[in-house]
């Protein structure tokens, strides 16, 4: 038998593939550092394009013709202006793209979310820019668009003082329905995040984060509801019936004791359940367990945790990069987006991709790995898997955060 | 738990399956007489690109040291499991290595295998094998056994057939049939003894190894899965026949399940193996039905009909049933009006 220290899992993460297929991996140029904006359009010609974020400077956004999933082919590749900035998020809605743009400092431009025309992906058009710059704003860090009409958000503002520098991302609903003329039309922050709010200011968690938003999704299955997740004050069901006014309806955390960064909200309509993840921000594990939570959800204002996905023994991982929950698939109400209630495909950086099934949710049982070899030039050694989409094919792309670029795979369970 | 947490996705066997494993970890099962060439068939596999990943569970000590591969011994051993039924009788030596090989991947002691390769004693019956894997409660919700492969020596191959009841049923139960050491037998014989186990089994494909060179793709494509390859009745030696029941019409889940229940309860031990595909009424694609004598497998259903043509068949393997029996059963219980109150 292998001892522990024969074990290749312990000697640097050689490849685990357990029930995906590899289709094609692109390393997008030499540019493979991706964020957490994935899209799929099909364009007026009939391509099938996949639009990415990039992590960091120097790009902005990649188009990837994945028509046929074993022969991807870049078709746009852009910069952004400055090194100062990153455009982490996107979101495709027919022929209309709404890109994120976060800088590095408070102050700085471009700050806000831009759209684009992609009509022709080789040649994006820019339709207008919506500033959110200011002396306390960073910009967007993430965005929802999938209706055509409202982009909803993680944003700073010109006019948004938090209490604490950290707290500087909230809730924004933009009406985009006059695609040159973006106009905010509500907003939504924790009380006691901004100066002036008539409540104190939340305590601090040990590894501090921020009181702030980070994904603001919206169904047309609850089109009054935003399903926000709230990064260190965990996450919130909103009511947006009335846009201009939303309220909150209920609140669930988990930290402490855990230790903050709640990331993402998706409910699972038809079930009556909700998944909720984390996300890993520490290299080492130093902020271990990040988790994809299963909620009860049959009472919205009552939120019941049921279960987590199981995760491998962390010491195995903690050796290199960050591990640990982060971005799941979504199901995006788009015609171009997987949808599933019964599967959970989720990044957990150098635990790499990993496919949960939840019929019965309480006991999630892992069903697939892909966890691939460092690519080239990886700066901790290891795979990053950052994001995850399925297109309505069932066909799976995932991104490293670093240099890796796209994998593009097929679900074989 | 649809009725807590109800999905519109799911069918009324749960999650509909891509294959019939699922997500489940494919075992192959390599079973022949004594001397028949097991172990060089396996250890020809283990080189090769497919054998990549495969644990090896060897039913007797010091068979083979296998490079790159876990060897683990698992003595035979018989336990009566909790519901006490001679039928039941099992190897806990091989639930144990098993479990423990998962514990072991867990926690990253052994690196994360794609496959289980069994090698099985000369003497070992495969049903309690097959039992094994058949229900959650033993390894069925881990493991998934994909091949049931004999392994028959061409030189005395046909005086252990004569010989051994147990090399009988090896090969009537088996998905696929290897004639080793087919260079040190006279072409003859060879052709003498395919035309033996072809009729022991019609149902497997039987084929010839030299050396153990044998074509990967008979250690790892699902078994099963080709459903022309059910062949109607054939006469076994030991009073074991099989035959295959076909329905044209989607059949009612519940009139199915009960006169599968009946003829469990009354004749379980004579149920050597029981394998099908079902079109049963309100499920999208296949359902899949699996029976080791008096224990079912979780019925599957698969996301779709691979040919596009709806029809259920079901292969029988029994010993002392006729079909007639089997068919008029199916006939009274679909009479009585056994109606699905809420699925299955």
């Amino acid at each position: 038998m292998l001892t522990k220290d024969e074990s290749p899992l312990t000697k640097g993460y050689q490849p685990v593939v357990w029930n995906f297929k590899l289709l094609a991996h692109d390393m997008l140029g030499g540019f493979g550092g991706m964020g957490e904006g994935m899209s799929v359009q099909i364009a007026p010609d009939g391509r099938r394009i996949i639009w990415l974020a990039h992590e960091s400077a120097p790009k902005n956004f990649t188009a990837v013709d994945v028509s046929d999933p074993r022969k991807p082919k870049v078709v746009c590749q852009t910069d952004l202006p400055h090194a100062n900035m990153r455009s982490n998020s996107l979101e495709t809605c027919g022929n209309l793209m709404a890109v994120a743009y976060q800088t590095s400092k408070k102050d700085l431009k471009p700050a806000g979310f831009e759209l684009f025309d992609i009509s022709k992906p080789e040649n994006p058009k820019s339709i207008a820019l919506f500033d959110c710059s200011g002396p306390h704003s960073r910009g967007v860090h993430q965005l929802w668009f999938c209706d055509g009409e409202f982009v909803h958000c993680a944003s700073g503002s010109r006019d948004f003082v938090p209490t604490n520098p950290n707290d500087d991302q909230f809730y924004r609903c933009v009406d985009v329905r006059n695609p040159s003329k973006p106009v905010e039309i509500g907003r939504w922050w924790m009380p006691g995040t901004r100066q002036g709010d008539n409540i104190m200011p939340p305590p601090r968690h040990p590894i501090d984060k921020g009181y702030r938003a980070h994904n603001t999704n919206v169904y047309p299955q609850r089109g009054d509801r935003c399903y926000l997740a709230y990064i260190d004050g965990g996450m919130f069901v909103l009511d947006i019936s009335d846009k201009a006014n939303p309220k909150k309806i209920s609140h669930w955390t988990n930290s402490p004791p855990y230790t903050g960064f709640m990331h993402t909200v998706v409910p699972l309509f038809d079930r009556g359940l909700m998944l909720v993840t984390d996300e890993s921000t520490e290299n080492n594990c130093k902020d271990w367990p990040k988790l994809i939570w299963v909620l009860d959800a049959r009472d919205e204002t009552n939120l019941v945790p049921i279960a987590t996905c199981p995760m491998p023994d962390h010491r195995i991982y903690a050796q290199a990069g960050r591990f640990g929950a982060h971005n799941i698939h979504e199901n995006v109400p788009l015609p171009t987006a997987w949808k599933s209630d019964q599967i959970v495909l989720g990044t957990f950086f150098n635990g790499g991709l990993r496919a949960y099934d939840i019929s019965n949710p309480y006991q999630p049982k892992e069903v697939g790995i892909f966890m691939p070899p460092a690519p080239p030039g990886a700066p901790t050694g290891t795979i990053q898997m950052n994001d995850v989409f399925v297109d309505e094919r069932g066909i799976v792309y995932t991104v490293d955060r670093h240099v890796g670029g796209l994998y593009i795979l097929e679900m074989d369970f | 738990m649809l009725d807590l947490f109800p999905s519109r996705e799911a069918g009324p066997f749960g999650r509909r399956l891509k294959r019939e494993r699922g997500a489940r970890i494919p075992v192959t099962v390599v079973t022949g007489f004594l001397g028949a060439g097991k172990t060089t068939l396996i250890r020809r596999f283990l080189v090769s690109p497919e054998g990549q990943g495969t644990a090896v569970i060897v039913n007797e000590y010091g068979t083979v040291g296998i490079d790159d591969a876990l060897l683990r011994g698992s003595a035979d051993q018989t336990v009566l499991l909790g519901n006490g039924c001679v039928c039941c009788i099992t190897r806990s030596d091989l639930q144990l290595a098993l479990r423990q090989l998962l514990i072991d991947r867990e926690h990253g002691v052994v690196p994360r295998f794609a496959r289980v390769v069994i090698e099985t004693s000369g003497l070992a019956d495969p049903a309690p094998i097959l039992q094994t894997f058949s229900t959650d409660r033993a390894l069925g919700g881990e493991f998934h056994i994909d091949v049931l492969l004999a392994v028959v020596d061409a030189v005395n191959g046909e005086s252990s057939l004569d010989g051994a009841a147990e090399a009988r049923k090896q090969v009537i139960l088996a998905d696929r049939v290897v004639i080793s050491k087919t260079d040190l037998a006279a072409g003859g014989d060879v052709e003498r003894l395919s035309r033996r186990l072809h009729k022991l089994n019609p149902r497997a494909s039987v084929d010839g190894a030299v050396g153990g060179a044998l074509d990967v793709e008979h250690f790892i494509v699902p078994a099963g899965t080709e459903r022309g390859g059910f062949i109607a009745e054939a006469e076994h030696s030991d009073g074991i026949s099989s035959f295959v029941l076909e329905w044209q019409q989607p059949l009612e889940w519940l009139v199915f399940a009960r006169a599968m229940e009946t003829l469990l309860a009354l004749r379980g031990a004579d149920l050597l193996r029981v394998k099908g595909f079902l079109d049963v009424t309100g499920c999208q694609g296949p359902v899949v039905v699996q029976y080791v004598q008096h224990l079912a497998h979780p019925p599957v259903e698969l996301q779709i009909w691979l040919d596009q043509k709806r029809s259920s068949r079901v292969v029988f393997i029994t010993r002392g049933i006729l079909e007639a029996q089997v068919r008029d059963l199916f006939v009274a219980v679909a009479n009585l009006g056994a109606k699905p109150a809420n699925g299955p």
